[in-house]
């Protein structure tokens, strides 16, 4: 953990190489940061802005949370402007006196929910302002209304079909393979740390080769084989295919973590009486959670993540990443809500790995920058 | 006696039942279907064994350029990925106070699934995307320019795909390499300093050297994991613009279903993806003597 102590009568020379050190690590660091942190900022503002504010160039660095408003006489009704950022002015969106055209107009390309009332409860104080010749020199009035920063989200998963329910899907199928690969991988994981025994090394790089084996090789098959025991587009087929993979990366991870723990603390506990079994369980396990967690959580990802055999092995029933698969290529415009179903996708992720990156640090090696 | 002997036979056969469900896990969901996937790739539409399948994927007009797609991704996306995540560690390799957060933001683009990285460059690279907006707030584009990321050569495009998987992936490999660094015993480079080693002979003697279990594991993954690249292709560019191996599975698969030969077709790639993962994966193990490694790791 601590750095090498200079030698005395070196002091100077070094602690100018450690200042030339310390400010290239900074650069490096801001620099990593800024390049990691630029495209996901841009995700999340994305996913946020209206539709208009959307198809703007350049667009919005950040969504308004209020539109502002101006009335006027139109030729045909009513003339509705939207305030604009990047020209500083009004523009003008509708001319009607449809009081409906003008709410699904504020909802769908503004983000803004104004109901037919609060727009008619507008107009009649124009007309009354206009009525009293209160009215400005502009003959318009002004108003803002708060912006609803969650309607691209609540859009998302109205109108695609089926979001919600493959989103349930996607958590059952993680949490299926989470259950599978933990009870036979980590009982193999603990057997390949503790034992020496013939073919012992074959089995652990069968299992590493299985690991790597591609994704499709198995899922292509897997369509008929699942199809011929009623499994085809369900979570337990599913996976089934992704336990797989996360079965050899258990083992992997759940030895590394056994071969850690020594076998000392275990052959202690059964010197005091306990059993092979109550050892392993007071002493081992709970030693051994962190690496568990870390390899439940990757079982959790490579699930929740995966696309591939997703889209193979599904028909009515996909998951959430084959929604937003669907969704992302379909889609040339409305890319915010792209960025909605891309956010809605990322989030579930990023914040398992959040509560989980102590342990995640600890598989590396208790790594502590 | 007899007792005896029987529960030593029980107590050596302990680890064998304990790895036993994995066997069988295999043989039902691994083995099984790699079997079935082999003799699908050797039977024809209507049944019987042919080569016939493997001679339309080397007729299909988009089989080469998958091919060579595919090569130029695996090679400049590995290597330019661990340079560059090498050199950040080495830069980084210190504490530093918000180290911990910093950590934290280098594991995202790992833990965003695909598809996210799919929408955020989708997004961000058509030419009203947000990379040009952010070229233009930063003054890099003039009013009304715009950058068409998304049109022209194959050569463009594939730097594209490599850049995008870097921005995913550098940051983790980053993050393993700092781990190994990390860990490192420092009196081991005290001594190569000692006896009169420079920075360069010291990294390249002792430091890299011992780094070499972890750069094995980063490098493999990746290599397997970019030779099967196609999610981020068919986001950015669509199904047929950039061919690639596991692109044309999918293709075959998802896209035209229905054709007579499309699962013939998506079976025999699948078989030539498999077999040069299976290729690149043993020939990395050999090289890095993963094979003789595991013997002495019991103690």
């Amino acid at each position: 953990m601590s750095h090498a102590i200079a030698p005395v009568n070196q002091k100077r020379p070094v602690n100018m190489r450690k200042l030339v050190q310390r400010t290239v690590m900074y650069i490096v660091v801001v620099g990593i940061t800024f390049i990691i942190l630029t495209p996901i900022f841009f995700l999340v503002s994305l996913s946020f802005l209206s539709t208009r504010e959307a198809y703007e160039f350049p667009l919005p660095l950040l969504p308004d949370f209020t539109t502002q408003f101006k009335l006027e006489q139109g030729k045909k009704g009513y003339l509705l402007s939207v305030y604009d950022d990047q020209s500083g002015d009004y523009e003008t969106v509708l001319d009607t006196d449809d009081t409906n055209k003008m709410s699904v107009y504020m909802r769908s390309f503004l983000n803004t929910i104004m109901s037919e009332k609060e727009i008619q409860a507008r107009i009649a104080d124009f007309e009354s302002k206009i009525q009293n010749a209160e009215i400005g020199p502009d003959g318009a009035i002004y108003f803002t209304h708060r912006r609803d920063l969650l309607q691209n989200y609540r859009v998302f998963f109205q109108v695609t079909r089926d979001a919600v329910p493959a989103l349930i899907r996607s958590l059952q199928v993680a949490a299926l393979t989470i259950v599978i690969s933990l009870s036979i991988g980590g009982l193999a994981g603990y057997a390949f740390a503790r034992y020496v025994f013939v073919g012992r090394d074959g089995l652990k790089f069968g299992v590493l080769f299985v690991r790597m084996f591609p994704a499709v090789a198995i899922a292509l098959p897997m369509i008929t084989i699942l199809a011929n025991i009623g499994l085809y587009d369900q979570p337990l087929g599913l996976s089934l295919v992704y336990a797989v993979g996360s079965i050899g990366l258990t083992v992997w991870i759940t030895a590394s973590i056994f071969l850690g723990i020594p076998v000392s603390l275990e052959e202690a506990a059964m010197v005091f009486g306990a059993t092979k079994f109550q050892a392993f369980m007071r002493i081992t396990f709970p030693l051994a959670l962190p690496g568990l967690a870390a390899a439940a959580m990757y079982s959790f990802l490579g699930a929740w993540n995966e696309t591939v055999s997703a889209i193979m092995l599904t028909q009515f029933h996909p998951t959430f990443a084959v929604v937003v698969y669907q969704t992302l290529l379909g889609s040339t415009g409305q890319v915010n809500l792209a960025a909605a179903a891309g956010m809605a996708m990322a989030l579930p992720a990023v914040i398992f790995t959040f509560f989980i990156r102590r342990y995640i640090n600890q598989m590396w090696g208790g790594i502590t920058v | 006696m007899v007792n005896a002997r029987k529960r030593n036979f029980w107590k050596s056969m302990t680890p064998y039942l304990m790895i036993a469900p994995v066997i069988i896990y295999y043989a039902l969901f691994w083995l099984r279907p790699v079997l079935v996937l082999v003799f699908d790739s050797f039977t024809a539409a209507g049944g019987g064994f042919t080569f016939q399948n493997f001679a339309l994927v080397f007729q299909d007009p988009s089989f080469w350029p998958a091919v060579r797609n595919t090569t130029i991704i695996v090679v400049f996306s590995v290597t330019l990925e661990f340079i560059v995540a090498m050199l950040l560690a080495f830069l980084i390799n210190a504490k530093f106070p918000g180290s911990s957060a910093f950590l934290f933001i280098a594991m995202i683009p790992m833990a965003l699934p695909a598809m996210a990285v799919a929408a955020m460059w989708q997004t961000g690279l058509t030419a009203h995307g947000w990379l040009n907006s952010l070229l233009y707030y930063l003054g890099f584009l003039e009013q009304g320019q715009k950058i068409y990321y998304l049109t022209g050569s194959d050569v463009k495009n594939l730097i594209l795909i490599i850049l995008v998987d870097a921005w995913t992936v550098i940051p983790s490999v980053m993050i393993i390499l700092l781990a190994g660094l990390q860990n490192f015993p420092e009196e081991a480079k005290e001594a190569g300093y000692l006896f009169g080693g420079n920075v360069w002979t010291v990294t390249r003697r002792i430091t890299l050297p011992m780094l070499k279990p972890t750069i094995q594991t980063a490098v493999i993954l990746r290599l397997i994991a970019a030779i099967q690249i196609w999610l981020i292709i068919v986001m950015l560019f669509g199904f047929n613009r950039l061919p690639a191996l596991v692109e044309r599975v999918v293709y075959y698969t998802d896209q035209v279903p229905g054709l007579t030969y499309s699962y013939q077709l998506a079976a025999s790639y699948t078989i030539l993806v498999s077999v040069v993962v299976t290729i690149a994966a043993l020939a990395f193990l050999q090289v890095s003597g993963a094979f003789k490694r595991d013997a002495g790791e019991i103690r």
